[in-house]
């Protein structure tokens, strides 16, 4: 249980509708507007710069921990100089949208409309990577057989080196980047960090006299005496080290905070908490701090984390639902030498959320043969809380898939993971994880229409032109890419973010000039189970039985099934093919086989920054909106319906045989070659993992996975009437979290198309 | 409507009621579902083997497609999409309603569908359990399943109502790491009015078993009307206070297989048999541990 403190932190956050503040983008581009011929980067350390010095802040009642992003909370902030158009188109309906609502007022759609757009219209990074996109692209993703994303706000999807920050502090980190600029003085990277530094300690010293001053006035002794503290910490960790778990929690979130100013992204993540959190943890201990004060401590920090929401177009929003900011954290895993790294922080990290339960952080648990067995149950326990958190990864697959990408065995071992599911080796990697998105069931449908009056045509020529187009669509996939990521070098760099990434100082060289240690760029392929149905099917029904020509087959599937015998084809289609997620060797071979081809030939391309394309395999919630723009299918699929969820996911309803055929299906995909990440979504309901036993058996599950060389898996622990009663009374359940892919959310804020998506995946009870 | 009818083939010739234990064993096992990730039937993550043919009649039975030994063809109406004409047959029916319960399978082709779960039975301690239908009326089949299964280091586990050739049950036990045992109806009369059970071999047999050493784990289905009152409750624990067993399991009623008998087109005595509360189950579950044993309700 929380203290009243904790719930009266979290009933604040949800309190008020959410808004948007303009404050981040008029600062920005007041400043923008007067630095016009300085180096790019100097612009915006002196536009982030300005808005440090000059945002409204606020310390909230109650707050232990200070700094907000925007006064009120859950606020969206804007990023005009990436992409200022669909902000304009998006103004007016930003109340009313399906997913992800936000109140703007009229006043500020004004200001915005008649200061900001004026200012950034051919200003932005949109401008320049739609008048380099070549027509072939442009045209490939409308076709939305790939998308590139991020062409609309920054990249994220990154974790600093936190323990550079907390082992250094923010002074000796200012002095050892001045010694570098006065040694480079032409180096426009050394001085944009120094001009970032200096500002973030001015920043943090501004909440230092705002607690001062509302300690004078509150009129109440208790909470002076907080907000003095709070004072002093910041007077503090402005520029010395922290020592102790309470000022190393607040200079962290200062940081995270500040970081949002400068690139309005998604996903700054948190990396491993247990880790770098562990020695301030226990210098508290050892100071006699009281555990129940350190649990509250962190639970302020968890509730925190809910408040940086992010504000997402419509388009990116069907793709991401739920605002997912991705306070993403790994517990546990393996230490530099290789042993479990599970310690009592890794522990405590649970319980907390055990406390909370919100969706933020988002935590995940790494799990690997050597795996403290009550740390595994610990992990077990909070599953079955049906929440979704936290997420589970395998070591076993996830460091050598690592060490086959070039990175060493000891980074390999410190992955965490950034926004929903990426891998990434923090402190260390730039990595553009979410660059773009590969529609492989697309790409099925295009070969099977070209080919409809191709009389003499096999199912292998089929396959054959479906690994062609393959190889061709991802060679512009590589292509948009990396304009897209050569747009972010020039219009959004983050040197304060890259003066904590290995070897940005090294190098003199922002992330986004190919200043990280790790180079590469991330991108998904969608639709496996779909496709692997859909050839098994289509095989059966047209070459082996050979129930229609291929050209009657053909029409039936662009009737979309309506004509005479469509219904009853759809229901052979359906229900008489072998499907994906049953554990069955003929249909799960033709996925893990195109799955594979696709990998192959994302890892051939480089991008501009020395580093190579990873494949990786997820959703997040895009299975609906990429399935919106694919015919009917040969699996049986109606036109435009959603695909399979998550990534690795069976078809919902398809998997038949239960969890465990489930994740012998998803082994037979080469998980090693998935380095980007992958998604599974199993659904259980509460009856199959009730008491002890069922505890057990749900960490023997989690072993059994571990084994199987699986990478990734998240539960949602819930029962359908649960949702449905959710549905018809959102008032009710409006604390309510599920997993929708990557992450948590709140199931009243998701739209009722993923609603009944998250109802519908099959729950697995006996 | 439903339908169902039975296939115009060969019945199975059965390991008869009162034959030897000598034969050989037969090369195929008839078997009507096998369930994976099946989390109560013994310990660990366990695949269920279901064996079809049952010579008793127990009007509560949750699986009444196990009783005949044949393969039959039922049609499920929820999954019917009403074709013009009805093939009939299995293989054409687009939907999957026509359905074939009862699929004869070698040795080899179970052992492969069971091997499928191997890492989570050696992640979790699990294994198989053969069930039915009663497992004593493919009573060769199972017996070389099982040996086979042990081989493999699995956990074995049969459910069983003991009614059937004691010298192959008695084999069939020594590949067995639990027997989880039915104990129903007590007096001998109404056992064999209401069931068909041979009660006092049923009693030999349990008996036999922990004599040669076979760890038992006796199960009581909780139905009203039929097992569920205090004086049978009490016959089962006086019956089983002269073993040293530790653990009994007690199987609340439930009407999870009353769609069946509609889908069988068979009759249902216990449509409208409301299953039990849990102050009942609780009460009863108190007077078995009141004899000391460990209760484990819903097996």
């Amino acid at each position: 249980m929380s203290t009243p403190r904790i719930e009266r932190l979290k009933a604040d956050l949800f309190k008020d509708k959410r808004e948007i503040s303009l404050e981040r983008a008029l600062l920005y581009t007041e400043s923008h507007k007067q630095t016009e011929g300085q180096h790019t980067l100097v612009r915006r350390a002196l536009a982030t710069a300005h808005i440090l010095d000059n945002v409204a802040i606020s310390i909230r009642s109650d707050e232990l921990i200070a700094g907000n992003r925007t006064v009120k909370p859950r606020a969206g902030i804007m990023s005009p100089e990436m992409d200022p158009y669909w902000l304009d188109k998006e103004l007016d309906i930003f109340d009313t949208r399906p997913q992800d609502q936000f109140h703007i007022s009229e006043e500020d759609k004004k200001i915005y409309r008649e200061e900001l757009l004026p200012y950034w219209t051919k200003r932005s990074m949109k401008d320049f990577i739609n008048s380099q996109f070549p027509e072939e692209i442009k045209a490939a993703t409308a076709q939305k057989i790939f998308s590139v994303n991020q062409t609309d706000k920054g990249q994220g999807h990154i974790i600093i080196d936190f323990e550079r920050l907390l082992g250094n502090g923010l002074g000796a980190l200012l002095d050892e980047l001045k010694d570098h600029s006065v040694k480079n003085p032409d180096n426009a990277f050394f001085s944009a960090v120094v001009i970032l530094l200096e500002a973030s300690i001015r920043h943090i010293r501004r909440y230092e006299t705002l607690a001062r001053e509302m300690a004078k006035t509150c009129g109440d002794d208790g909470r002076a005496k907080e907000l003095l503290q709070i004072a002093a910490l910041s007077a503090k960790i402005a520029t010395e080290k922290p020592e102790d778990f309470f000022e190393a929690i607040q200079l962290f979130w200062y940081m995270n905070v500040i970081l949002q100013y400068e690139s309005n992204a998604s996903s700054l993540s948190l990396g491993r908490f247990d880790q770098y959190m562990l020695p301030f943890y226990r210098a508290s201990v050892a100071k006699g701090e009281s555990p129940e004060a350190l649990k509250e401590y962190l639970e302020s920090l968890w509730v925190k984390t809910n408040d940086v929401v992010l504000l997402r177009s419509t388009g990116s929003a069907k793709f991401f639902a739920g605002f997912p900011t991705g306070y993403t954290i790994l517990l546990g895993g393996l230490t530099a030498n290789g042993r479990s790294a599970v310690n009592e922080l890794s522990t405590l990290c649970l319980d907390a959320y055990q406390s909370i339960r919100l969706p933020q952080p988002n935590l995940g648990v790494r799990v690997n043969e050597l795996i403290d067995r009550e740390f595994l149950r610990k992990t077990a326990e909070t599953v079955r809380m049906g929440t979704g958190i936290p997420q589970i990864f395998n070591d076993e697959v996830v460091v050598p898939a690592f060490l086959n990408r070039g990175v060493s065995l000891e980074d390999a071992r410190d992955y965490s993971v950034v926004g929903c599911v990426e891998l990434s080796i923090p402190g260390k990697t730039y990595g553009l994880h979410d660059i773009a998105m590969f529609n492989l069931l697309k790409v099925m449908e295009l070969v099977l229409d070209r080919n409809k009056d191709n009389t003499e045509v096999t199912f292998e020529q089929l396959l054959s032109e479906i690994r062609q187009d393959i190889r061709h669509y991802v060679k512009l996939m590589a292509e948009g890419s990396n304009i897209c990521d050569i747009g972010h070098r020039d219009w959004a760099p983050v040197p304060l973010l890259s003066s904590f990434i290995s070897d940005c100082i090294d190098n003199g060289k922002d992330i986004t000039y190919g200043g990280a240690r790790y180079n590469f760029s991330g991108v998904q392929g969608i639709g496996i189970a779909n496709l692997s149905d859909s050839l098994a099917s289509l095989k059966a029904f047209v070459f082996d039985e050979k129930r229609a020509t291929f050209k009657e087959f053909i029409e039936v599937l662009e009737s979309n099934f309506e004509g005479e015998k469509g219904e009853q084809i759809r229901a052979r289609l359906m229900n008489r093919y072998d499907k994906y997620g049953n554990d069955i060797d003929g249909v799960d071979t033709y996925g893990s086989d195109i799955l594979r081809f696709y990998c192959k030939e994302v890892e051939q391309y480089a991008n501009p920054r020395g580093g190579i394309f990873t494949p990786g395999s997820y959703t997040v919630s895009a299975h609906v909106p990429l399935g919106a723009v694919v015919g009917a299918t040969p699996d049986g699929r109606h036109s435009g319906d959603q695909l399979a969820d998550g990534g690795l996911s069976p078809m919902v309803g398809k998997d038949q045989k239960g969890p465990t055929a489930v994740l012998k299906s998803v082994s037979k995909l080469d998980n090693y070659l998935l380095s980007n990440g992958s998604l599974l979504n199993v659904k259980f309901t509460p009856s199959t993992l009730e008491g002890e036993q069922g505890l057990n058996k749900l960490a023997d599950f989690l072993r059994a996975f571990m084994k199987l060389k699986l990478q990734h898996i998240q539960f949602n622990v819930l029962n359908a009437d649960t949702l449905r009663e959710a549905q018809q009374r959102p008032e009710d359940f409006a604390g309510l979290v599920v997993r929708v892919a990557g992450y948590s959310a709140f199931f009243v804020e998701l739209s009722k198309e993923i609603q009944d998506d998250i109802i519908r995946r099959t729950a697995h009870e006996l | 409507m439903t339908s169902f009818a039975e296939r115009p083939m060969s019945s199975k010739p059965n390991d008869c009621l009162e034959g030897g234990g000598d034969g050989a064993a037969p090369s195929t096992g008839r078997v009507f579902n096998i369930q994976r990730y099946s989390l109560n039937d013994g310990e660990g993550i366990r695949t269920v083997v279901f064996l079809k043919g049952c010579p008793l009649s127990c009007p509560w039975c949750s699986n009444p497609e196990s009783r005949s030994s044949k393969p039959q063809v039922i049609r499920r109406e929820t999954k019917c999409i009403h074709c013009e004409v009805c093939s009939w047959d299995v293989a054409e029916c687009p939907s999957g309603a026509l359905e074939l319960v009862g699929t004869d399978m070698t040795m080899d082709e179970l052992l492969k569908e069971i091997e499928k779960d191997d890492v989570f039975y050696r992640s979790s301690g699990g294994g198989v359990t053969l069930s039915g239908g009663e497992v004593l009326t493919q009573a060769r089949f199972a017996i070389e399943l099982l040996k086979r299964l042990k081989r493999l280091g699995y956990n074995t586990a049969i459910e069983t109502t003991g009614h059937g050739n004691t010298a192959l049950l008695m084999e069939m036990g020594k590949y067995c790491d639990e027997v989880l045992y039915d104990l129903k109806i007590m007096d001998p009369e109404t056992a064999k009015k209401t069931t068909g059970i041979n009660l006092q071999r049923s009693l030999d047999n349990f008996r036999g078993l922990i004599a040669q050493g076979t760890h038992v784990v006796p199960r009581i289905p909780l139905i009203p009307g039929y097992t569920m009152h205090a004086a049978n409750i009490q016959a089962i624990l006086d019956y089983l206070s002269e073993f040293d067993l530790k653990e009994v399991h007690l199987l609340p009623f439930h009407q999870f297989g009353a769609n069946k008998y509609e889908t069988f087109e068979m009759e249902y005595e216990l449509k409208d048999v409301p299953v039990p509360t849990d102050n009942e189950v609780e009460a009863i579950k108190a007077l078995v541990e009141a004899r000391g044993y460990k209760v484990n309700v819903g097996g």
